[in-house]
């Protein structure tokens, strides 16, 4: 159990900056998922940590313990690989024993944790099978217990569950949940899925070309994104965004998008004030909007009407892929709607939960007002 | 179309490739084993002896001599190059090199080469008095160790199956190097983690990769070792004494040198089956260990 810390670490690959000045401290015993699409830089940060890639610069701390000039062995972690990397000549037993005997661990010893694990996995009737004679789901398990019977400090996963199926994924995410409960030890979990992210981890680091965009736990980062890249990021469907204008009328602000005009709750006024008449980007989840039938109660409701392009029934609810003059949107409102595509709707904004950024102050990925 | 005439038709079909297969290579075989069964110099008409020639040939002091130079040859082409093919694959796999295309190609180079032109160019590396290798020697103050290398009774053999070493290692080399690049670098990662350094990464995962490659390695290099006629010819001929005579090479001396043709068909036709015997074994090898992998 330990620590990890990653401390203005910078990595480059000849002129490709792959992590450029990454700062995590990850708690003792904390589940932190790494999160961002390819080649954002998670995945590199994880293989240096385990020592397979050398940082070009910054510290990485194990414990207390700088680990730079540590090699992989000595870093006392163990990797779960997204192919799964089981040794392919090797029987069950013999993959997750290998580590322990490598380290020169008595006979008895190493038969005992491989079986304490194989038992944890339910995997104890595969041992003598070899890694082609297993189905994906069972690889998967034999890779992790590889990586439990070596009781290490920290957990390292990359994207594990990625070669699986739906139903299985969603199965083994809940296990690996569990597993961590169990070991009380210090999970460190790559993967591209915002859904695997949220559901499991106790901290989430969202990655964006090698920065780190935002660490925090599931819910903030839903509820309070730092920027336009997490907040397009985490959540499905993704957040809607406009660009829009702010003004004042009648002591009023308006969020105005040249399609339509929507009120500003009287509580945030104060915050959002200094950027009247300054152009915005307007974000609202497809969550917090809805049909006006079955919105929720006591909502600051802003009314916008527009056309329905197309529906997706999905059983417990409906998407709505909706037109406003130029700007497109998705609502996610109650199965009981009742729309016809090219209907001209009325659809209510919850004003309690919506986003502006400025990108003023950065045009890529402008930053939220808070 | 009922069924037999569909077989009539295919066989027709067949035919012209049929036909070229046996006038050139069927009946050759046929015709070899036929001649091993006689008395025949080439020209008049053979007399047929049964199984005499092979009786003789197991009595024959030099061609038993010449089997035990093809066993020492299997040692150069096989061990050895498979060795040293796997030596260079590992290392020109392991780090990342300027040039690295530069030397797999140089390396492969020697065989690419024929072997007539390998032996006229290692005969002047081994000339007694012009030869790179003495001339080497001289330079670094070993002149005592300079020898007519291809001519020393004690170092011939050496000599020559170091020629055939070189000139197939470069083909264990690529089969080893395609073998390596499809081995997953996960499983090194994995290795690391667990704590596998160099050697047991390549022993634990690099050589269980390469079986496959090893065996098509052992098989292709055992065959020429059995046969290997061309390298000796341009070489040595056979000389100093026997000391280099292998079977292909006795076999063409009774065949064209001393017209003993039913004698020599009797050497083909056993080294065929001693190569079919070999080719047999290390199958069944292969099948066994796939057997195991699949059981």
């Amino acid at each position: 159990m330990a620590s990890v810390t990653f401390d203005h670490v910078t990595k480059k690959f000849g002129d490709v900056v792959a992590l450029n000045d990454l700062n995590i401290k990850v708690e003792d015993r904390e589940f932190l998922v790494l999160v961002g699409p390819s080649g954002c830089g998670k995945t590199t940060a994880l293989r240096c940590l385990a020592g397979l890639e050398e940082v070009t610069s910054g510290r990485i701390l194990i414990g207390d313990q700088v680990v730079n000039d540590i090699p992989p062995k000595d870093r006392d972690i163990a990797m779960v690989f997204q192919s799964y990397a089981l040794y392919p000549h090797m029987t069950v037993f013999d993959n997750m024993a290998f580590g322990l005997k490598l380290r020169k661990f008595p006979k008895d010893e190493i038969k005992r944790r491989v079986e304490e694990a194989a038992q944890i996995l339910g995997i104890e009737t595969l041992l003598k099978r070899k890694p082609r004679e297993l189905s994906g789901g069972q690889r998967q398990r034999v890779a992790v217990g590889r990586a439990i019977v070596r009781e290490p400090k920290v957990f390292l996963f990359d994207e594990p569950l990625s070669n699986l199926d739906a139903k299985l994924r969603v199965q083994t995410r809940a296990e690996i949940s569990k597993l961590h409960q169990r070991l009380q030890t210090t999970f460190i979990y790559v993967t591209h899925d915002q859904v695997e992210a949220m559901t499991m981890a106790t901290r989430i680091a969202v990655m964006n070309k090698g920065i780190l965009q935002q660490l925090d736990t599931p819910q903030n980062l839903y509820d309070k994104p730092a920027n336009l890249f997490v907040a397009g990021f985490i959540g499905s469907p993704a957040m809607n965004f406009f660009s829009a204008r702010l003004r004042k009328e009648q002591g009023e602000l308006i969020i105005d998008t040249g399609d339509f005009a929507v009120k500003i709750p009287a509580e945030k006024r104060d915050l959002y004030a200094p950027y009247v008449d300054r152009q915005v980007i307007f974000g609202i989840r497809p969550e917090d909007i809805h049909n006006p039938t079955f919105a929720p109660p006591g909502i600051h409701a802003a009314p916008v009407e527009s056309k329905v392009d197309v529906i997706e029934l999905m059983g417990n609810e409906i998407f709505l892929y909706m037109v406003s003059g130029k700007n497109n949107y998705v609502a996610r409102v109650d199965p009981r709607t009742r729309f016809k595509i090219g209907d001209t709707v009325q659809l209510v904004f919850n004003m309690d939960n919506f986003h502006l950024f400025n990108p003023a102050a950065d045009s890529e990925n402008p930053p939220a007002i808070r | 179309m009922d069924r037999s005439s569909f077989n009539r038709s295919a066989y027709l079909y067949l035919l012209p490739a049929l036909a070229i297969y046996g006038i050139f290579v069927l009946f050759p075989i046929l015709q070899t084993i036929y001649y091993s069964l006689t008395d025949w110099n080439g020209l008049t008409a053979p007399t047929f002896l049964g199984l005499q020639n092979y009786l003789n040939l197991f009595q024959d002091a030099v061609f038993i001599n010449a089997l035990l130079n093809n066993l020492a040859f299997i040692f150069f082409y096989s061990v050895l190059a498979i060795v040293l093919g796997m030596f260079f694959a590992v290392l020109l796999t392991s780090a990342p090199l300027r040039g690295m295309t530069f030397y797999r190609a140089g390396l492969f180079f020697p065989q690419v080469m024929a072997s007539v032109v390998i032996g006229m160019v290692w005969r002047w590396i081994y000339h007694p008095q012009y030869g790179a290798l003495n001339q080497v020697l001289r330079a670094v103050g070993l002149g005592a160790w300079a020898r007519p290398w291809l001519g020393d009774f004690d170092w011939a053999l050496t000599a020559v199956g170091i020629v055939g070493t070189w000139a197939q290692y470069g083909f264990c080399m690529v089969l080893f190097l395609a073998g390596i690049q499809n081995i997953s670098s996960a499983l090194y990662d994995a290795a690391r983690i667990d704590g596998a350094g160099m050697f047991q990464q390549f022993w634990y995962i690099t050589l269980p990769g390469l079986r496959n490659q090893l065996l098509v390695a052992l098989i292709s290099t055992l065959i020429a070792a059995i046969r290997i006629f061309d390298l000796v010819f341009v070489t040595t001929r056979g000389g100093p004494g026997y000391a280099t005579l292998v079977a292909g090479m006795y076999l063409y001396r009774n065949a064209f040198v001393i017209n003993r043709v039913g004698y020599a068909a009797a050497i083909a036709v056993l080294l065929t089956i001693l190569i079919l015997i070999i080719s047999y074994f290390i199958l069944r090898l292969q099948r066994t260990q796939e057997e195991e992998s699949f059981a």
